[in-house]
């Protein structure tokens, strides 16, 4: 494929910002990590394009694809820790909706 | 061909990404974000990373996303979603306002750096058929990066515990309360 990686940067920009976007503007704490899940993806494919802009043919390079290995490894963690917060959220106030809890606002 | 692949797959993954921000219901978010997650799997392969094509698509989409829908459909989002859209709160306009200059300013950032000589200057070097081949990457894996792996197998095994300990402790909790 001859495209330049640089390309791959601006799509794994683009979605970290939609996921920025949703993390703000949502209110939903679900949707909220989905979004969360979204900038990881983004993260990864930034780390892949910098290793892959950094292989030959002859010497691949393969920093990134072992980083992005670690990131889907924290990803499945935040994910499981996260739900079973949400869940204990459910429990306490029959809700999923960050503005819920306010206790700790200042 | 590829190349027009790669446009196409990367077009759809945004707009895709788009759709779980602003779909209203958990359940096609989450839909949203499969769609979003294959896509960008495709990328990958294309790009040439075999392994991440594979383990996006089963970690991502085979694990972490069946637990999303698994604690949606546990919760039964659909019905008290409704309910709560309705009363517009402070932080959403205040929200609103931050995640649109997030937005503006990020998305002034990919113009200047897309139009920048540097982008157009490199030359464009075809991809290699396998970046992260198997034996090459677990060597890497095992051996230069064993100690990370090492850490990363106690942060799961945290986790693990820690997602029982947060499971379990509401019931306790109740059952001494009814004592």
């Amino acid at each position: 494929m001859n495209v330049p990686s640089e390309h791959l940067m601006v799509l794994a920009a683009l979605l970290f910002a939609i996921g920025v976007l949703g993390f703000l503007i949502r209110r939903n704490v679900i949707v909220v990590l989905m979004c969360i899940e979204l900038m990881l993806n983004a993260a990864n494919l930034t780390f892949l394009a910098a290793s892959r802009q950094h292989s030959t043919p002859d010497h691949p390079n393969l920093v990134g694809p072992v980083f992005a290995i670690f990131v889907i490894a924290v990803a499945a963690a935040e994910a499981a820790v996260g739900l079973a917060l949400i869940i204990a959220l459910f429990r306490l106030r029959q809700t999923t909706e960050a503005d819920s809890v306010q206790e700790m606002e200042g | 061909m590829a190349e027009v692949l790669f446009y196409a797959l990367s077009a759809l993954a945004v707009l895709f990404a788009l759709g779980v921000v602003l779909v209203k219901s958990p359940m096609m978010s989450v839909l949203n974000l499969l769609g979003t997650f294959f896509c960008l799997s495709g990328v990958y392969l294309l790009s040439g990373f075999q392994f991440m094509f594979a383990a996006q698509i089963l970690v991502y989409a085979g694990a972490i996303l069946v637990l999303f829908l698994f604690v949606i459909m546990l919760l039964n989002l659909s019905a008290i979603d409704a309910r709560s859209e309705a009363s517009p709160g402070l932080l959403r306009g205040t929200g609103a306002k931050i995640g649109a200059a997030v937005a503006v300013a990020i998305g002034a950032a990919l113009l200047i750096s897309t139009s920048a000589k540097a982008l157009r200057q490199n030359p464009v070097v075809p991809t290699p058929d396998g970046i992260d081949g198997f034996v090459p990457l677990s060597a890497e894996l095992f051996g230069r990066y064993s100690l990370p792996f090492e850490a990363m197998s106690m942060l799961l095994l945290a986790t693990m515990v820690a997602v029982v300990l947060l499971a379990k402790r509401q019931r306790g909790g109740r059952e001494k309360e009814q004592r």
